[in-house]
């Protein structure tokens, strides 16, 4: 299984219990449609993207997505999310060839 | 070994090994993406049949004219409380001529406090963007915008 770069950003940075803040995931995927031919070889180029991104906070499913081919190569997920007190956000994502990944990052809200 | 029989063996392995390869090659399977959906089957896959208003409680933020395709930002922002009677169920982003019209799918839960949703598209070429937004009580509400695109991004 392949290891991805991939990235969680919180906006704004401090936060308080309770305010609602922007979350951002990235990922380096390729995000293949299956209809590209290769520059050089000509051949199609198989498809591979990710089909499933999950937002998971303190073990409750906040956000899911069901994601097609037509993304864009190292696709960004931006969305809003309430902070309700210490934990983690947790985010797995899935493969249409099966891979599973997944990418945590603390959260600690201030005062 | 007699002399004969040799050169009987050698032509037997040198075309087995000149098979092989081409066997393999042929049982490779490609997996290459059967998901071809046409616009109209997309909103009828969503919906179920039931009807759709345009809606200007969607802000849909997508430039007029992209130069480049394969990068199409698009951000679908909704006027909604939030609350647990009254929130957005669901976000799809459709692209009418993209070969499969569904981009994404995204199903928020009033723990988003926001109903807002940012990504990234690839477009084929000039078409229009849909959002189609499911409100808490089964309502289907929409916005389109028209995007002229220079270079198709899809392949």
């Amino acid at each position: 299984m392949q290891k991805r770069k991939s990235l969680i950003k919180i906006k704004p940075k401090k936060f308080k219990d309770g305010e609602i803040v922007k979350v951002s995931f990235m990922v380096m995927h390729p995000m293949d449609t299956g209809t590209q031919k290769h520059k050089e070889t000509k051949e199609l180029i198989p498809a591979k993207f990710i089909n499933n991104v999950k937002f998971n906070y303190n073990g409750k499913d906040i956000t899911n997505m069901t994601v097609w081919e037509s993304l864009s190569t190292n696709p960004v997920f931006t969305t809003y999310m309430k902070v309700d007190g210490k934990g983690t956000l947790k985010v797995t994502y899935t493969d249409n060839t099966g891979e599973v990944n997944e990418k945590s990052k603390k959260i600690k809200p201030k005062g | 070994m007699q002399r004969r029989d040799f050169f009987k063996k050698l032509g037997l392995v040198a075309a087995a090994s000149a098979l092989t390869p081409a066997i393999s090659f042929a049982s490779e399977t490609k997996v290459v993406s059967k998901n071809t959906m046409s616009y109209q089957t997309a909103v009828d896959a969503i919906t179920g049949g039931k009807t759709v208003t345009v809606s200007s409680k969607i802000k849909l933020k997508v430039p007029e004219i992209a130069e480049n395709g394969a990068v199409v930002p698009v951000t679908v922002n909704i006027d909604s409380p939030m609350t647990e009677n009254n929130y957005v169920k669901a976000i799809h982003i459709l692209a009418s001529h993209n070969f499969n019209a569904r981009s994404i799918d995204v199903y928020l839960t009033p723990a988003n406090g926001k109903a807002m949703f940012s990504t990234r598209i690839k477009l084929g070429g000039t078409q229009d963007v849909t959002a189609l937004v499911e409100l808490s009580n089964g309502d289907f509400i929409s916005a389109s915008q028209n995007v002229k695109v220079t270079i198709g991004g899809c392949g």
